[in-house]
């Protein structure tokens, strides 16, 4: 048994990592970029002036929090041209563009030299302190315009990789330099990116694209994602998902925050369902071919054809309208003002009761009817067994039979069905927490949605299949107790 | 009798059956008109006339792949063009008009009757002067309309279309992709998909490599061919799949050539059925409504097909698991072994033999995926996540319910469209269990 149970264990690991892996994958393709998210938009005035020392720190900054100037992941492909340094350059256009170039020219460090003269250039001051009193002058608005032209040019020439393009935004800054004498030393500067492209133009090796490279790095995205660097972040093993983007705070505080609820509604209803639904499906596989069974089995299917939402609606539209019975709250699972000062837990229940009435019914009557279904064919399943027959001539009471001898047998779906209700009902709190305005974790993923809050979403997908996981792995090892045979297989 | 003539006269036999269960015969019934439904849609519910005579010219706007034309004034002689789709075609002032059933597109908005006019309330119409009268009895809204004032109807009758082409296109790809894996995991298990050393390593690496220059060093090419048309982008994935496969066949021969070595010759097992029961227990134990909208929070634009394709792509597994069952049996049964004794090939046996016997339980668990492919969806436009706003779904009719609890045409009507439609689906797969179930069979 012990043997079955740590084996069981074994497998949940492998699974438990392409998890994580497909949760890293969409967050990594999320559109949009992370640290623009994160640096606040608030001093943002024109495009390119908002491209100031201090926000360039903060892009850096929030990079290097966010673990974006690290690889993606352990290993990565490349050809033999490219760079395995390239993911340090943190602005996306700029990482793209150098890319293109190398898949065109396949000589990294001439392009590297090329792109590190026009950093150069781009922080280079074109007014220095000594030109001051030219800049007192009369012109100078038109100075400052040329100034800015050249810098916003300067950004474009970063993130193009077309021939004709960079020989235009060439022309371009060219010509706008020889505008003012001041530019002079400037354009001294500029020169020499010219002649760096050139010359990467002449000493291109593009067969070095042709060939594939392995790089391995042991410090990644992934990594960090999963075990934490020690510094910002303590990694998804330590229950840290990173931080939400549109309230800044860590994600793990805001869904442990919210977990309960959901939590709480998914065991009600798996719990109740049980209850509802064995001495349901058991009669109605004892009393098989009667009318009442007939009836019941067919209220059962329909029920469980009907979508949970309209259920919910439905029941709000009627149960909680001030138009035709107000029994109900609407939404919430709590008084709007909270609970009294004071209140000891039961009063704290009572004050709940009625916000969670109607929710629980939609969350129990799908894996309810479900259920029973089930329980209803594994039990018939049972009862034309020779065993059952035996019983029978031994004079056993119908309720002995049916309790001690057969509904022990049919336990064994019963048990395996714990493992497929649990992520259904998980999966059904988006739709039943939205429709009841219930602060779980469901009602959180689609208001993340609406938000592009991706850290949350992905945070929210990998805790729910986790939590379903988990629920396999109880419902396996529940069923190799009941069923001794199942480990020994 | 020939292997062939039983199988017709199992499926002849299952066909009766099926037939016998009145439910089931039913629903499949009611299926056939719901696709008719669909399939007719676009003309029994728009506001496009089927004919009208204006100013002497006949036009069929309904019909029309043209979506406009000129009227002639005979005696002005001034020109008029009418443009089908925007025409306010209840106003016009024309000698003969016949509308469709419904005289409401979905989409479109009836402004003076916005603001959830319920079926039985009071409408009103503004005639061509100006005056508000009551409803003409063929331009009521039956059903009701939405805040916006579009005719639920419509949206019901135009809504079927929605839902059942996401059954068919979702199921079409969660099919082919479930009968394809449970097939393959089932016919060859863990110890009957073989091959040399040499080829395994060989195609490994050529796997590698193919996908190196067909697709990384492309990479580039292929998001410039997307951004200039989808034509272009499948112009050069052709390319990058020719390359791919040619570097394959490349490697398949180098590994056919390092079979001379004896050491290579010999025998690896490729564990085709604990691989695909792996990806199918991960894609069980993710909560699927969840796993699709983290997908499509990724997606760059709201549409219909990422929600397919999405569904497609993550409901396969119950597919693959019945398909792989019925392999598994099949395999060892006395004609597939005796065919494989008479030395047919692999593929011949797979397709001529196994697969006709062994789609039966696939085609039950389609009809089941097809119903939960339809609710999915219904509970995405529900909640308004992956598919378009613009597009009247029966879930996205459901949803603008909730914003006011008076208007209870919102909620009763498509409800129970989807729930009809989850449950023909639901008793036609039921009808089929039992029509296929030999173990039935008296």
């Amino acid at each position: 048994m012990l043997n079955y149970i740590l084996k069981r264990f074994l497998i949940f690991i492998p699974t438990f990592i392409v998890i994580t892996l497909l949760g890293f994958m969409i967050s990594v393709n999320a559109p949009g970029d992370p640290v623009e998210r994160m640096v606040s938009a608030a001093e943002s005035g024109d495009a390119v002036n908002t491209q100031t020392r201090n926000q360039r720190e903060q892009i850096q900054f929030w990079t290097h929090k966010l673990g974006l100037d690290l690889p993606v992941f352990y290993v990565s492909l490349s050809s033999l041209s490219q760079s395995d340094t390239l993911y340090k350059i943190y602005d996306k256009d700029e990482r793209e563009a150098l890319d293109r170039l190398v898949g065109k020219y396949g000589n990294w460090e001439e392009i590297q030299r090329y792109y590190q003269e026009i950093n150069a250039f781009d922080n280079l001051q074109l007014i220095r302190p000594a030109d001051s009193t030219i800049i007192h002058g009369p012109d100078r608005n038109k100075i400052l315009d040329v100034v800015n032209a050249i810098k916003s040019e300067t950004v474009l020439l970063k993130a193009s990789y077309d021939d004709v393009v960079i020989r235009h935004a060439f022309e371009k800054i060219n010509h706008l330099l020889q505008a003012y004498p001041l530019f002079s030393a400037a354009q001294m500067k500029f020169k020499i990116i010219g002649e760096r492209y050139e010359h990467l133009f002449a000493t291109a090796t593009p067969w070095k694209n042709y060939v594939p490279k392995l790089n391995f790095y042991a410090n990644n995205q992934y990594h960090r994602w999963l075990f934490g660097d020690g510094e910002f972040s303590k990694g998804l093993i330590k229950g840290d998902f990173g931080i939400s983007y549109t309230s800044k705070e860590p994600v793990s505080n805001i869904i442990l925050s919210k977990l309960g609820w959901t939590v709480f509604f998914s065991l009600l209803s798996v719990i109740l369902a049980y209850f509802v639904s064995i001495p349901l499906g058991v009669r109605a596989a004892v009393n098989r071919g009667s009318h009442s069974e007939k009836i019941s089995s067919l209220i059962l299917f329909l029920l469980y054809s009907m979508p949970a939402f309209w259920l919910a609606t439905l029941l709000l539209i009627t149960f909680a309208n001030p138009d035709v019975l107000h029994w109900f709250p609407a939404s919430g699972v709590k008084p709007v003002t909270g609970y009294e000062e004071g209140a000891g837990f039961w009063n704290k229940v009572k004050a709940s009761l009625p916000y969670i009435v109607l929710p629980a019914i939609c969350y129990t009557y799908s894996s309810f009817a479900f259920l029973s279904r089930t329980i209803r064919v594994s039990m018939l399943e049972v009862l034309t067994q020779d065993y059952i027959r035996t019983a029978k001539a031994k004079g056993l009471s119908d309720k002995q039979i049916i309790w001690k001898h057969a509904f022990r047998n049919a336990l064994f779906p019963i048990i395996t069905m714990f493992g497929t209700v649990l992520p259904s009902v998980i999966g059904g709190s988006v739709i039943l927490e939205t429709i009841f305005t219930i602060p779980g974790m469901g009602s959180e993923a689609i208001e993340a949605i609406h938000n592009n809050d991706y850290p949350m979403i992905i945070a929210i997908l990998t805790i729910t299949s986790i939590l379903t996981l988990i629920g396999f792995l109880i419902a396996d090892i529940l069923y190799a107790i009941v069923d001794p045979r199942i480990s020994y297989k | 009798m020939n292997i062939a003539q039983t199988e017709n006269k199992n499926f002849r036999d299952a066909w009766l059956r099926f037939k016998k269960n009145r439910i089931a015969y039913y629903s499949y019934k009611m299926l056939i008109f719901l696709v008719v439904l669909a399939l007719i849609a676009p003309f029994i519910a728009t506001d496009m006339p089927w004919y009208c005579k204006y100013k002497g010219t006949h036009m069929f706007p309904a019909f029309s792949f043209a979506n406009g034309c000129e009227v002639k004034d005979v005696q002005s002689g001034q020109t008029e063009k009418i443009q089908y789709d925007i025409a306010d075609w209840k106003h016009l002032d024309a000698e003969s008009i016949v509308f469709a059933p419904i005289p409401y597109a979905p989409s479109k908005t009836d402004y003076d009757n916005s603001d959830y006019v319920s079926p039985g309330g009071k409408q009103s119409f503004m005639t061509s002067n100006g005056k508000m009268v009551d409803m003409p009895g063929r331009f009521r809204h039956w059903l009701g309309t939405n805040k916006a004032g579009q005719d639920v109807l419509s949206g019901l009758i135009n809504g079927t279309r929605v839902s059942l082409l996401i059954g068919f296109i979702s199921m079409g790809i969660a099919s082919l992709i479930g009968i394809f894996l449970g097939g393959l995991a089932g016919y060859f298990g863990n110890k009957k998909l073989h091959n040399s050393r040499g080829v395994c390593w060989s195609i490994t690496l050529g796997i590698a490599l193919g996908f190196y220059y067909g697709f990384f060093i492309r990479s580039y090419l292929l998001k410039d061919a997307l951004a200039i048309s989808n034509a272009e982008l499948v112009k050069e994935l052709i390319i990058s799949l020719f390359i791919f496969t040619f570097i394959l066949f490349l490697f398949y021969i180098v590994g056919k050539l390092l079979e001379r070595i004896s050491w290579m010759k010999k025998q690896v097992y490729i564990p085709v059925d604990s691989f695909v029961s792996r990806v199918i227990e991960i894609l069980i134990s993710m909560p699927l409504l969840i796993l699709i909208i983290s997908f499509s929070a990724i997606a760059k634009e709201k549409s219909l097909v990422n929600v397919m394709v999405i569904i497609g792509l993550t409901s396969w597994t119950s597919i693959a698991r019945l398909t792989r069952a019925e392999f598994m049996r099949v395999a060892t049964l006395d004609y597939i072994q005796s065919a494989q004794a008479l030395g047919f090939k692999q593929r011949r046996i797979i397709f001529r033999h196994a697969l006709p016997n062994a789609i039966a339980p696939a085609l039950v668990a389609i009809a089941f995926g097809v119903a939960s492919a339809i609710l999915l969806e219904s509970a995405l436009s529900f909640l308004g996540v992956g598919v378009p706003a613009d597009l009247v779904t029966w879930g996205s009719l459901l949803n603008s319910g909730r914003e006011k609890f008076q208007a209870w045409w919102l909620v009763i009507f498509p409800g129970f469209a989807i729930f009809v439609t989850v449950t023909v689906y639901n008793l036609l797969g039921e009808g089929l269990r039992d029509a296929l179930d030999p173990r039935l069979k008296e």
